[in-house]
């Protein structure tokens, strides 16, 4: 049996000497793994992107909409029901937050604050829920601020504090910090708490209160910078938030007061006692996918307490939906099938899973293609190979003669062709990576902007690239086989004879 | 060009040649060979039974198809015949493996043929060296490549490609890789068919230096008589079989071509 490090060297001068064999049996490799490679970094971002818009590993758990005489009567997604699906095999139960419940905003509330000089106002009553502080930790920054602080009572700056008087021309304002040296002027009321980007005067308790820290989706940032921004005049918001805040002036730009029991459609919040509406104000910490998609989260104490407040116990222990992270996503359909016989409820429709489907249809057929592709440069190889191995039979016939074994001879001719396989396959993956580039390029300078417009249409992870070498080397190898498999049977007498 | 006692890798040309082999080197017994299937069906050789002991210079001569290289190819366990019995250097090569009579070919027995059959894309020295490729643990590869080189008296040209190498050069070439692994049996077909005459006695003098004082055993398919007339025996073929060695008989034999 051949040394392994002989078998190397004689495929290595083999493949070296003969570069136009090698140029024809590596092109179709080429283009193939080139193809191979793109398709499936493509479609790996593809599904990164998605993923991030409909995150595919979590289902959320609702209770079917039911209804009598216009009044909700839905079964309540309480304490009792996170218990039980957190008790269930499907779900990872050493992970404090694979069982996350959400809680609507049940009452009417209104937005208004300051930006860029700009009196924003909006609707908050229905577009605002609260979750786990511990679920939304994206950044250090949303980590630090993104927490329950009117639940903190040692909080060192909740100092008792004189609340501006109300205007009454205006529901809600927020209200600047006061300017050194300066008195208060009529109309206008300055913040006495210190740390002002972050505290206000509660005008109820009349002590200093934390700002209520919000979180908004991609989504949210995606439509401002899409649509309102634009319509406005407003400027874009970069990706990185704190870039962004930072050069908006910090977090006293992201500030907004909620007029909780306050709305601008008239008569919504008739059932509210005009005693209890009363001002809070909250402020913009950060941008997370854990967010509602359109509208704003915070943590859910605020929540409870203000559904407490204005609409009773039920409405601050019924939550709305249960985000549930399963071990597996093949699981689906167990904990489905056990939500809809046990408890009566179901997962709400999700479209990252039919998205997901989607994008596994057509990577499977675009792989498909970069295989046929493979698989035709692989007979190519053949065809090649069958000629060499006739135009070198004198050659094979002289190894045998001076102690070449049949099993040498095929590992020879093996070797020339993984040989070309693997320098086909790594120019290939070269190739790909260079048409990434250029598409990516391209996308930077003529594609618009759009919502969750990626910075580059492919990731190339590593079993990628791994993998589009292992191809091109194993059918590099199958096609080689049969012409060495020819090679190594041919009889050594009639080769050294061939003219 | 060769003197008793040349060292080739760690031992000497005469003692390897002379204290390993048994006796005798080659036995044939009812050797049959045929091509083709059917009414094609040719048979090369029809029951040829001789033996070769070492230390011999046998030429086998013989008319073109007369099945002396087939004959040769088979001792040499580059072919495989139909039926009979090929014992070489002590092993039956018509039932051992593959494996086995390629072991055989590297350490025990050298080609010379009529093309060379030099590869273009190696040095001369690459082309000496070819069957230690082959060899598990070879040692010393290069100086025993280049050794050999030296004693055909090719030592300048280790670098040389063969294309720019005379016709006696090469041959001299396949004779330093042939002599490589300080072979046994030495199985040369029609060696000086493609040089000219002085080329070629220069050859056969090579050989018959190395028979005489190396005791390396040589079966030589010729059809030149200058070739068989230095050989210590001849034996001739006809129509695949061994005739006798008639002075007809030898002048049939040289008359014909290369088979």
């Amino acid at each position: 049996m051949m040394p392994p490090g002989n078998l190397a060297r004689m495929v290595v001068a083999n493949t070296l000497r003969s570069r136009r064999h090698f140029v024809l049996s590596a092109f179709g490799i080429v283009i193939g793994i080139a193809t191979f490679v793109v398709f499936l970094a493509s479609t790996e971002q593809v599904g990164t992107v998605l993923e991030k818009i409909f995150p595919v590993e979590q289902v959320s758990v609702i209770a079917p909409r039911a209804s009598l005489l216009g009044k909700d009567i839905s079964k309540k997604l309480d304490d009792a029901i996170v218990e039980k699906i957190r008790s269930r095999p499907e779900v990872d139960r050493a992970d404090p937050t694979a069982v996350v419940p959400r809680m609507t905003l049940a009452f009417p509330a209104f937005g208004r604050g300051d930006f860029e000089g700009n009196d924003l106002k909006f609707e908050v009553g229905g577009f605002a829920d609260g979750i786990n502080p511990a679920y939304v930790s994206d950044d250090d920054r949303t980590r630090e601020l993104f927490k329950d602080w009117d639940s903190m009572t040692s909080d060192p700056k909740r100092v008792a504090c004189e609340p501006p008087p109300r205007d009454p021309q205006e529901e809600v304002i927020q209200s600047p910090p006061a300017p050194k040296g300066k008195a208060s002027k009529p109309g206008v009321y300055y913040n006495p708490c210190t740390q002002p980007e972050r505290y206000y005067c509660d005008e109820v308790d009349r002590t200093c209160h934390h700002r209520v820290p919000i979180v908004m989706s991609p989504t949210m940032i995606e439509l401002y910078n899409g649509q309102f921004a634009k319509s406005h005049g407003l400027p874009i918001a970069d990706t990185d938030f704190v870039k962004f805040v930072t050069q908006r002036g910090g977090l006293s730009a992201m500030r907004f007061s909620i007029g909780l029991g306050l709305t601008t459609i008239a008569g919504t919040n008739a059932n509210i006692s005009q005693r209890k509406v009363r001002r809070v104000e909250a402020v913009l910490v950060g941008i997370s996918d854990k967010a509602m998609p359109i509208g704003m989260t915070m943590p859910i104490g605020y929540i409870q307490r203000w559904n407490r407040e204005f609409l009773g116990e039920d409405a601050a222990t019924a939550y709305s939906s249960i985000i549930v992270r399963l071990k597996d996503r093949n699981r689906i359909a167990v904990f489905s099938q056990w939500l809809q016989d046990e408890l009566d409820l179901r997962l709400e429709d999700s479209l990252g899973e039919k998205f997901a489907t989607a994008l596994f249809v057509i990577r499977l057929v675009l792989v498909l293609i970069s295989l046929v592709i493979i698989t035709i440069s692989s007979i190519n190889i053949a065809h090649n190979f069958f000629m060499q191995v006739t135009e070198r039979r004198r050659e094979l016939g002289l190894l045998r003669a001076v102690g070449a074994t049949q099993t040498d001879v095929l590992m020879v001719v093996l070797g020339e062709a993984a040989l070309i396989g693997l320098i086909g396959g790594l120019l290939g993956v070269g190739l790909g990576v260079a048409i990434a580039s250029g598409v990516d390029w391209g996308s930077v300078h003529y594609l618009p902007r759009f919502p969750y417009k990626p910075d580059s249409w492919f990731h190339f992870k590593w079993w990628i690239v791994l993998g589009g070498l292992a191809c091109s080397t194993g059918f590099s190898v199958f096609g080689g086989y049969l012409p060495a498999r020819r090679a190594s049977t041919m009889e050594p007498a009639q080769a050294l004879t061939q003219n | 060009m060769l003197d008793q006692g040349d060292v080739v890798g760690s031992a000497r040309v005469s003692d390897i040649s002379r204290s390993r082999v048994p006796a005798p080197i080659v036995r044939l017994r009812d050797v049959t060979k045929s091509y083709g299937l059917g009414a094609a069906k040719t048979q090369v050789l029809r029951g040829v039974s001789f033996d070769i002991d070492g230390g011999e210079f046998v030429a086998l001569v013989g008319q073109s198809g007369s099945g002396k290289s087939t004959l040769l190819n088979i001792i040499g366990g580059l072919d495989q015949p139909d039926a009979g019995e090929v014992e070489v250097l002590g092993t039956d090569t018509l039932r051992s493996s593959d494996a086995k009579r390629a072991g055989i070919r590297n350490a025990s027995i050298g080609f010379v043929f009529q093309a060379f059959n030099l590869l273009d894309h190696l040095t001369v020295l690459g082309n000496v060296i070819l069957p230690a490729s082959f060899a598990p643990g070879a040692k010393q590869v290069e100086a025993r490549g280049r050794e050999a080189l030296r004693r055909v008296g090719l030592s300048d040209f280790a670098n040389r490609r063969p294309g720019e190498l005379s016709g006696g050069q090469k041959q001299r070439v396949a004779i330093a890789r042939a002599l490589f692994n300080a072979p046994t049996l030495l199985l040369c077909d029609e060696p000086t068919g493609n040089l000219d005459s002085e080329t070629g006695k220069e050859v056969i003098d090579f050989f018959r230096e190395l028979n005489a004082k190396d005791g390396v055993t040589l079966l030589i398919v010729t059809h030149e008589r200058r070739v068989s007339s230095v050989a210590k025996r001849v034996i001739a073929m006809r129509d695949g079989m061994l005739v006798e060695t008639t002075d007809e008989a030898l002048a049939a034999a040289h008359g014909g071509g290369p088979t």
